[in-house]
């Protein structure tokens, strides 16, 4: 075999072109991760809001908990069903919560987006333990006391401590601490007093939806049986992670394949840079090959080389590529959610599979834009090429 | 021989590497259109929102609804037009529960007057007016579903839970391009009197057409103004208003799709750069000749600089010879039948076109400028002992 430093020298010597190709290459990859992060970070933001071991119960046919109504009577029932996890005192663990969106001015544009409130019980910090105050107080209940999430936080207006938002006329709620919830989607919500919020959004009587904690995932079946049995109650069961990855599906499977039809695209416009490249160093180099060729080295080695080379080149781009997409991950990326129409924000979120393919890719696009140079460099004849030039 | 031609001729010397650069340059080309057509097809609602109609909702939120009686309190407001409610139905085939289209409760009479864009046959009108369980359909929908006048559908409410019956009593076309064209309207009666005394006599919001478009602004603030004296407070924004702040939700992608339409014209000039700058290394000595037998430097950086304008422009071409019937027939077409929500139409502005192939030949003359220099500055006698 032709030794790498060969190709590494090569690479070297032309400079500028070398640079511009891996470049054009980095650029691709770039597109690419990033759109795979952020539908990563879609699932994960949605995915961290979701338990294996709770169940959610709505309304039959309800796509998600703000178009779900239940009445106060049925929330009981559930609670008591078979499988519902009980505390020290032989209570249920289960939470039943009213969802809603307001419309609200945001900051840095000229318009208004959707955010999402929540309507809570006090105890709905034991049955989310990752929820934590950051900064203020805990609400009051039975009071117009709300607390932001850390993302929607100053990001609209009236959302920040001190601040106050009205739901109802001359009825404001007033903003006494910022929560965070370990990334989940609860970050991009307002939480406020069960009743409060009812009030606020017409909705007395009723729940959106109720949230059991189960004595352990695998009870989730009997659970279900027990609350769908009754089909007068029209209810319907989904584990609690389950749901979430639902509602971020239309969301992240937009992203991703945006991302790859834009990434297919542009890796075509990359892999022609890469043959140019390599045709090139075909062409300027056709008495080194003759002369490899003529010192013994087979057409295959010749090939290998060549190949090899294309491919040093790309990588040298995917690295540049991942790196500068792994950057992204400082950068906060907030737009609406398809299923529930209020804003969200998510983040850039890097996997190892996601820059390790990012890599490969760039690979074959190296492979692919090097293989028919590297084609017409196996073919060289040695005689022919050291008689010319 | 002029400097242009001496420049198409360097071009034809290595065929293949100029083939290989303009179809770079024409794939990126038609990507770039492609990116920039989804912008503007995407944001066509906003430009193409009617001027001089408002819309009067539940100022919290859209999930409340107002007291049916607004929609008669808002005709003493001096300065309105025809007005029409409407309610946000939210139903699904239950055969396809995926498939997304509006369902919309109005009122039929007023409907039409207020939404004169929406193009009804006198027949269909007449037919639906009269059935109170009737469906006027967009004709894009009654395509892909299949649907025929007359024939009766069931659809699953989620709003509303239930099975409702419709008979589709007539399709509309639109006298604009703009305007979605797979919605499902009925009869308001029809819903509301199915539904319990807790949720009858409610509409979801009022459109109101503005005699004065100028106006449009100080009306509806008058519009908040009266009903804050009533039980539920209202917003009402123009319909453009209304078109821009549902896009701003999405505006975090329509950036990131603004960078990434850049990104390919950076990974262009890359390549017409890398092309222009290997053909004048390889002709480092030819062009010592030329210094020698008289041409001055700027001869020599013109000649480069045409390379690089004449790649670009018959690249950029190419593109837009492959981009028209790919974007408008194929992609287009389909878009438009399955996401016609959010793509009413899709077609290629001639801005776009105008922008790609103008954006194209500047970043050929862009990337030729490094080569040009280079080539410009070379010494007769250094460039052609560099060969010798």
């Amino acid at each position: 075999m032709i030794p790498i430093s060969y190709n590494v020298r090569s690479l070297a010597v032309r400079k500028a072109t070398t640079v511009a190709t891996a470049l054009g290459i980095g650029l691709v990859v770039f597109v690419l991760a990033s759109a795979l992060m952020l539908a990563h970070g879609v699932q994960k933001t949605m995915g961290k809001s979701g338990q294996p071991e709770n169940a959610i119960v709505m309304r039959k046919g309800s796509d998600s908990e703000m178009q779900s109504t239940i009445e106060d009577p049925l929330v009981g029932i559930i609670l008591s069903a078979s499988g519902v996890a009980q505390d020290a005192s032989g209570k249920p663990v289960g939470t039943a919560e009213v969802v809603s969106v307001a419309t609200m001015d945001k900051f840095g544009t000229d318009g208004v987006s959707n955010v999402q409130f929540r309507g809570v019980r006090d105890d709905v910090m034991s049955f989310r333990p990752e929820v934590s105050i950051i900064e203020g107080r805990m609400l009051s209940p039975g009071t117009d006391e709300v607390i932001v999430g850390k993302q929607v936080r100053g990001r609209f207006r009236g959302l920040d401590i001190g601040q106050s938002v009205d739901l109802r006329k001359n009825r404001p709620v007033r903003v006494v601490g910022v929560f965070a919830a370990n990334g989940s989607s609860f970050e991009s919500e307002v939480w406020g007093d069960l009743d409060t919020i009812r009030a606020g959004f017409g909705r007395m009587g009723n729940v959106s939806s109720v949230r059991v904690r189960l004595e352990s995932p695998s009870k989730l079946d009997g659970f279900e049986a027990a609350v769908e049995q009754d089909k007068q109650l029209g209810l319907e069961v989904l584990r609690e992670d389950v749901y979430y990855e639902k509602q971020s599906e239309g969301t992240s499977v937009f992203i991703t394949a945006m991302g790859m039809v834009i990434a297919v695209f542009f890796s075509i416009g990359a892999m022609i840079g890469a043959m140019i490249t390599m045709y090139a160093a075909v062409a300027g180099r056709t008495r080194e090959i003759g002369t490899l060729r003529a010192l013994g080295f087979s057409r295959f080695a010749i090939l290998a080389s060549f190949l090899l080379e294309a491919s040093l080149l790309a990588v040298v781009g995917g690295v540049v590529g991942s790196l500068a997409a792994l950057a992204m991950g400082a950068v906060k990326f907030s737009m609406m959610n398809f299923t529930s129409f209020s804003e969200i924000t998510f983040s850039f979120t890097p996997t190892p599979e996601i820059v390790i393919g990012s890599v490969v890719f760039a690979i074959l696009m190296g492979l692919l834009g090097g293989l028919f140079p590297a084609v017409r460099a196996a073919r060289v004849s040695p005689v022919q090429a050291m008689r010319a030039g | 021989m002029n400097l242009g031609v001496l420049a198409s001729r360097s071009l034809v010397r290595n065929r293949a590497r100029t083939v290989l650069t303009a179809l770079g340059v024409a794939v990126a080309v038609l990507t770039f259109v492609l990116l920039r057509t989804v912008l503007v097809s995407w944001t066509a609602s906003v430009d193409a929102a009617v001027q001089d109609r408002i819309a009067t909702r539940h100022k919290v939120t859209f999930v409340m609804t107002l007291p049916k009686h607004y929609a008669q309190d808002i005709g003493k407001i001096p300065g309105l037009g025809p007005s029409t409610y409407s309610n946000w139905f939210g139903a699904k085939d239950p055969n396809d529960e995926n498939e997304f289209f509006a369902t919309i409760a109005v009122d039929p009479v007023s409907f039409l007057e207020v939404y004169d864009e929406i193009l009804v046959t006198p027949e269909d009108r007449k037919r639906w007016l009269e059935n109170r369980r009737g469906a006027l359909v967009g004709d894009m929908l009654a395509k892909k579903k299949g649907w025929k006048v007359g024939d009766v559908i069931t659809l699953t409410g989620t709003i509303y839970p239930g099975d409702w019956q419709f008979e589709i009593a007539g399709l509309y076309t639109a006298t604009r391009k703009s305007v979605d064209r797979s919605t499902l309207w009925f009869h308001w009666d029809y819903l509301n009197d199915a539904l319990s005394d807790s949720r009858k006599d409610q509409i979801g919001w009022i459109s109101t057409r503005v005699r004065d478009p100028s106006r449009a602004a100080d009306i509806s603030k008058a519009i908040d103004t009266t009903f804050d004296e009533m039980e539920v407070p209202t917003l009402t924004m123009s319909e453009r208003a209304m078109n821009s702040s549902f896009l701003a939700s999405f505006s975090a992608i329509l950036t990131a799709l603004d960078v990434v339409s850049m990104v390919i014209l950076g990974i262009m000039t890359l390549i017409l750069g890398n092309t222009i700058a290997m053909g004048t290394r390889e002709r480092t000595g030819e062009f010592g000749i030329m210094r020698a037998i008289g041409f001055r430097p700027r001869h020599i950086a013109i000649i480069v600089l045409a390379e690089g304008l004449i790649i670009a422009a018959l690249g950029g071409g190419l593109g837009l010879v492959i981009a028209y019937p790919f974007v408008e027939q194929g992609l287009g077409r389909w878009l438009e039948e399955n996401m016609g929500g959010f793509f009413p139409f899709f077609d290629i502005a001639p801005e776009t076109s105008a922008m790609a192939l103008g954006l194209a030949c500047v970043l050929g003359l862009f990337a030729a400028i490094l080569p040009a220099r280079r080539a410009a500055r070379l010494n007769a006698i250094d460039a052609i002992r560099r060969i010798a």
